[in-house]
């Protein structure tokens, strides 16, 4: 794979377009070009069809997987409910053919027609399988030495395992976003609660302080066990979480901490030398300090 | 509470409604537990979280839950699905439920605010300001997205409007 | 002419409820040679047998038509009531209105009433032309196998051997004992299993008629019941164990290092090794697969001269042994050496195995404080890595906090729906042992729900409670693993209604027992089958539990399904004393619809030699020197392949002639 299509979703773009705008720039640095997908919608998030229609649901992630179809090109998402969405999506109407059948008169309607021929990744998976953690560490030029991290690789890119096209060696104990924060030459401990939930999406429209509960969890967990200097996730929704709650948290006194909060590819970005008021500018939580710290000229390498 | 005439409940239609919503598994569920155990719908203290939700359905109770709002906090994570070891698949399960929920309209009315957004725009989540956002950090004003292209927005109309979706009536 | 009667049974219900069995009766009357047709609810019951006798008596009917149930089970019974009657047995036909119509066809009673007098309609086309046939007689080789040295294959073997039979007992490792062996102590009686094994394992070792082939495997299995063909092949131990005395003197001095199976992988052991400490025979072995050849030479290459000694340089293993049982000069064949033997019957007692915990992701398998049972089992043991001493592997600290994991691999659609059976009470064992010994434990074992049907079972679970062990209803979906090896299992409380976190140091897991890995081509050898959870099949479930389709083949313990000592012993001297019948009969009867050859059709062309799957047909030469085939009468099988394949017809499969066939098509097209 030398191209991929885009899928943004909805957060990426609209609240946190420092992470699209930090695609553009790793991606094709390190070899891979990023197509857009034109007219994709959302994916559609799991508050939405999917809540009410499977049938519905389908043929909108199918129409979003036509998209790529048509220019030849595998999809890589950078959210993981989006990821989540759209590979269950893709999974039953490969395996039930009833569905299929209903997918393709829905999408009859819109001209379209559901071939199969586009796979679904991750924005992590096209780090670690197609570009490998190798390149990765001879792209950096701002090494994250005597950094600690808090990895947060979020549910839906470990369950259910069946129906990803990448898996995990053990989707409980993940491993493929610490090795690509080492790769930036930080130490990543592990947690107690890594592969827990930060209680974003449904749950933190639901009910706000039941989901702060859960995040507020992890966060202990991270502090007391490891005190990481940063917290690097590959969901866009768990960024939103960890970077937004910890504001409200300490607001209410329920945390005396703050950690700073990246997107991965913000932070490869930034150790690969990119402008961080376009690839990491916009956060809850502030991270001036650390950006500083990674960025600085001590850091440099070569 | 009382005690509950299981004889009087009408357990079949319930359990019809589940499977027709996708939650195939139903009759499979053997209420070990494995999967409360891990959910963060239970673990966040919501009352009616997978296996107690399946047991309610599997005994025939819908109308007696039907307000019940922990099925909206499933986060879909499916941890749920990865270890039953009944293969009952309890996320889909759950989402059965929201579907049974959803279709006779009890839902919290937040839950529209994105249906309307994505009836509109092809996004569920979507706001005005992020175009000054999206400006600032070297970005066009709109992404590629259905956002831009109107031909997009009308496709998903179609597709909304002749859904069982577009007959409830909520766009 | 022929004088048929026909009998159809109601069978209670299973046929009456759905056949119109009056009306299938009425039918057959107008059917060619059909003397008499009647009915009866049971035809197998007693009145039911005495009907067919009385017409027979009164030289009513000589060809006999029961429609009824399945000849698997039932062709036995009016075979024999033909025979009272002085009427060849063989002069009888089933038709089966059960099983392949009544049951089938429950919803539509026309149609399983029109098919019924079909099916009848054939048997007695066929009945018409059967001819009678004599049973065959062989004579038996009185000497058992036993394949499997665990408490099954032990008492099996002691039980033959006691009745005064011949028996080889094939066990693969290098002594007796099965899991068994590893055991610390037994449910429901807590004694200790060493105690009560090593001397039975003594007994077997040292019994007149038992020759013990351990360190052996089955290479091959030929033959029929009372006259098996076994090629056993006897593992190279690269041990002269004719002097070797178990000192144990070469595994001390030996520097390789490999997981030591017998504690679980626990611990290491050497290439050159002692099974355990009671082996029986207590000999050593060396295994070649991970001998690091740290004397620097081949197994069969002279040692090198010590240029200051001028003494040869032996390998450690070599100089250690004091009884000279151990030469690498020596070349010798890896491959081991083939016995062959003959039995009349044989016991498989192979036994089981646990489920690795890598099989279980959520379980932090990676945790070395995450054990398996029968690792635990091991680590209390006073014959175990730590001598006894309740230490966790981790990090050799004294646990505090342990959480006990039922069903982990069992009951589970992913791994195997089947439930282990002895995990609930081993576990519970395991936890009253631990409790008894260090009363401040704290002790919580998950279950799904608690299996205790045995025997003072129920008391011994309920003891448990008594002494403060916590039992908790739920399946643990998670372990986390916390700072410092620590484990947080992530579990349910049914009754709190409640998600619990447990704390624990030390996590047990009481993983499914499933057959070996390489249980399918050792299965194909013998011709046996395994049933939908893995295991051995047996004949019957109910009636014929220690048999299998092989006539004399039987099951005894684990192999056939999951199950305790008791269990196992008690089904050990089931299969004994089934493999006793042939071995005592002297001669076991040759089923006589088996196919045979007309030499004057014989063409000689040898199609039919490589087609039978039991090789039974060789190609002989008659008497003017032209070659023709021949069928061995004690391996046919009767399973008619040759007689479809060869193209001069020369071929009969007595009991399904030409003529019975083609009447029977000719009767279900009319
Ligand atoms: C952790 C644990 C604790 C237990 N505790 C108890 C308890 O307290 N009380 C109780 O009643 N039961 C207990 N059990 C059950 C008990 O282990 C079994 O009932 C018993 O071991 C079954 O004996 P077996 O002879 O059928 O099988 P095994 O003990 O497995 O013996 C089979 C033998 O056959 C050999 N073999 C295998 N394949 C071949 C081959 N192809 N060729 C030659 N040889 C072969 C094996 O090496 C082995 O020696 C426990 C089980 C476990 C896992
Ligand atoms: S894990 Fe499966 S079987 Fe167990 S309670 Fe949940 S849905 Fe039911
Ligand atoms: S998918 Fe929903 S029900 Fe299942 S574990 Fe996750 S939050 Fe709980
Ligand atoms: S040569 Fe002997 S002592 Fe050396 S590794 Fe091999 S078995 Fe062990
Ligand atoms: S014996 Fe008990 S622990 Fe073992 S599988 Fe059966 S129920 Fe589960």
């Amino acid at each position: 794979m030398d191209k991929c299509g885009m899928y943004l979703g909805c957060n990426i773009p609209f609240k946190a377009p420092d992470i699209e705008q930090s695609f553009y720039k790793v991606f094709p640095a390190l070899g891979i070009e990023v197509v857009d997908m034109e007219g994709a919608t959302c994916c559609p998030a799991w508050g939405t069809a999917p809540s009410f229609d499977v049938d519905t649901w389908l043929a909108v992630s199918g129409r979003n997987i036509t998209i790529a179809e048509q220019k030849n090109v595998d999809i890589m998402t950078g959210c993981n409910s989006c990821f989540g969405v759209l590979s269950e999506a893709r999974h039953m109407i490969n395996h039930d053919p009833e569905r299929k059948k209903t997918v393709d008169r829905n999408l009859g309607l819109i001209n379209r027609k559901f071939q199969g021929t586009s796979e679904i990744y991750h924005v992590s998976h096209v780090l670690y399988k197609n570009i490998g953690v190798d390149k990765i560490k001879e792209n950096i030029t701002h090494p994250l030495t005597d950094l600690k991290i808090a990895v947060q690789p979020g549910c839906h890119i470990l369950w259910p395992s069946e129906v990803m096209a990448v898996k995990e060696k053990n989707s409980f104990f993940p491993t493929i976003l610490k090795e690509l924060c080492q790769a930036l030459g930080a130490d990543v401990p592990h947690y107690s609660k890594l592969n827990a939930c930060c209680g974003m999406g449904a749950m933190r429209s639901t009910d706000q302080v039941r989901s702060l509960g859960l995040v507020k969890d992890k966060l202990i967990s991270m502090q007391e066990e490891i005190a990481p200097d940063m917290i690097v996730t590959t969901c866009s929704s768990c960024y939103l979480q960890f970077d937004g709650a910890q504001k409200i948290l300490r607001e209410k006194g329920e945390i005396d901490f703050q950690i700073p909060v990246f997107y991965y590819t913000q932070l490869l970005a930034l150790c690969m030398g990119f402008d961080p008021k376009q690839v990491a500018a916009i956060s809850e939580t502030p991270r001036d300090a650390i950006i500083q710290k990674i960025q600085g000229a001590t850091r440099l390498v070569n | 509470m009382a005690a509950i005439n299981l004889t009087k409940m009408d357990k079949k239609e319930v359990i019809q409604k589940v499977i027709e919503n996708g939650g195939t598994g139903i009759t499979k569920c053997i209420q070990c537990n494995a999967c409360a155990s891990v959910c963060p719908v239970a673990k966040a203290g919501f009352p009616l979280y997978g296996r107690l939700l399946f047991r309610k359905l599997q005994t025939g109770h819908f109308e007696e839950i039907i307000e019940d709002s922990s099925s909206w906090a499933c986060q879909a994570c499916n941890r749920c699905t990865e270890i039953c070891p009944r293969d009952a698949k309890p996320f889909e399960m759950v989402f059965a439920f929201r579907r049974m929920q959803a279709n006779e309209l009890a839902i919290s009315t937040s839950a529209f605010t994105p249906l309307m957004n994505l009836h509109a725009t092809g996004h569920a989540v979507y706001s005005e300001a992020s175009k000054d956002l999206r400006v600032s950090v070297g970005l066009s004003p709109e992404p590629v997205t259905s956002i831009s292209s109107e031909e997009a927005q009308q496709e998903m109309r179609t597709l909304l409007d002749n859904s069982p979706m577009g007959e409830l009536g909520i766009f | 002419m022929a004088k048929v009667g026909v009998y159809v049974c109601h069978c209670g219900s299973n046929i009456g409820g759905v056949v119109d069995v009056e009306d299938v009766c009425k039918h057959a009357e107008t059917l060619s040679d059909v003397v008499v047709s009647r009915q009866n609810l049971f035809m197998c019951s007693d009145p039911g047998q005495e009907i067919i006798r009385q017409d027979i008596n009164n030289g009513l009917v000589d060809k006999v038509v029961v429609a009824a149930c399945t000849p698997r089970t039932h062709e036995p019974i009016f075979r024999k009531v033909l025979e009272g009657e002085g009427l060849n047995k063989y002069l009888f036909e089933m038709a089966n209105i059960r099983d392949q119509d009544s049951w089938v066809h429950a919803n539509d009673k026309a149609g399983a009433t029109a098919k019924a007098k079909q099916i009848v309609a054939s048997a007695v086309a066929k009945a018409r032309n059967l001819q009678p046939l004599e049973d065959k007689y062989v004579d038996v080789t009185k000497a058992a196998l036993v394949i499997g040295g665990g408490v099954a294959g032990i008492f099996a073997a002691l039980d033959l051997a006691n009745m005064g039979n011949k028996v080889y007992l094939v066990e693969k490792e290098p002594s007796i004992g099965g899991v068994m062996a590893q055991l610390d102590k037994t449910f429901p009686t807590n004694d200790c299993s060493a105690c009560i094994l090593t001397p039975v394992m003594v007994d077997a070792g040292t019994h007149p008629n038992i020759e013990l082939l351990t360190y052996s495997e089955i290479d091959s299995v030929e033959g029929y019941i009372g006259n098996f063909d076994v090629k056993i092949r006897r593992k190279q131990a690269y041990v002269d164990w004719e002097k070797c005395t178990g000192c144990g003197a070469c595994a001390d001095a030996c520097p390789a290092k490999t997981p030591d199976a017998f504690n679980a992988g626990l611990n290491n052991r050497g290439a050159a090794y002692i099974h355990f400490p009671q082996a029986v025979p207590k000999k050593a072995v060396i295994d070649m697969t991970h001998c690091i050849n740290c004397g620097g030479r081949k197994i069969g290459s002279e040692p090198k001269i010590s240029k200051k000694t001028g003494n040869p340089i032996l390998a450690p293993c070599e100089k250690a042994c004091p009884a000279g049982a151990i030469n690498r000069s020596v070349a010798v064949d890896e491959g081991g050496r083939i016995m062959d033997v003959k039995v009349g019957a044989i016991v498989v007692a192979t036994g089981y195995k646990v489920m690795e915990k890598e099989n279980f992701k959520n379980l932090a398998p990676d945790s070395p404080n995450v054990l398996t049972a029968l690792q635990l089992e091991r680590l209390i043991s006073a014959t175990g890595p730590t001598g006894g001493q309740f230490l966790r592997p981790g990090d050799g600290k004294k646990p505090h906090t342990i959480s006990f994991l039922s069903c982990v691999g069992s009951r589970d659609e992913r791994h195997h729906t089947h439930c282990s059976r002895v995990c609930c009470m081993y576990m519970i064992k395991q936890a009253k042992l631990l409790k008894e010994k260090y009363p401040d434990l704290e002790i919580y074992m998950h279950f799904m729900d608690v299996r205790t049907p045995g025997k003072d079972f129920d008391e011994y679970y309920t003891g448990a409670i008594d002494m403060g062990i916590n039992i908790i209803r739920g399946r643990v979906g998670g372990i986390d693993t916390l700072p410092e090896g620590n484990l947080r299992v992530m579990g349910y409380d049914s009754d709190l209604a409640a998600n619990i976190e447990i704390d624990a140091d030390l996590v047990v897991l009481a993983t499914a027992i499933e057959l070996q890995d390489d249980i399918k081509p050792f299965a194909q050898k013998l011709s046996l089958t395994l049933d939908g959870s893995g295991f051995f099949k047996e004949l019957h479930p109910k009636l014929k539990p220690v048999d299998t389709p092989v006539e004399g083949i039987f099951l005894a313990g684990c192999c056939q399904g999951p199950k305790d000592i008791p269990d196992t012993v008690a089904q050990a001297k089931g299969a004994a004393a089934s493999a006793a019948v042939p071995l005592s009969q002297g001669r076991v009867r040759i089923n006589p619809t088996i196919s045979e050859v007309n030499q004057e059709k014989c063409s000689g062309c040898g199609i039919c030699e490589p087609l039978c799957p039991y090789a039974a047909i060789s190609m002989i030469e008659n008497v003017a020197g032209h070659p023709r085939a021949r069928i061995e009468m004690t391996q046919c099988k009767g399973c008619g392949v040759c007689t479809t394949a060869c193209p001069s017809t020369a071929i009969q499969l007595y009991g399904y002639t030409e003529d019975q066939i083609m009447a029977q098509i000719c009767a279900l097209t009319a």
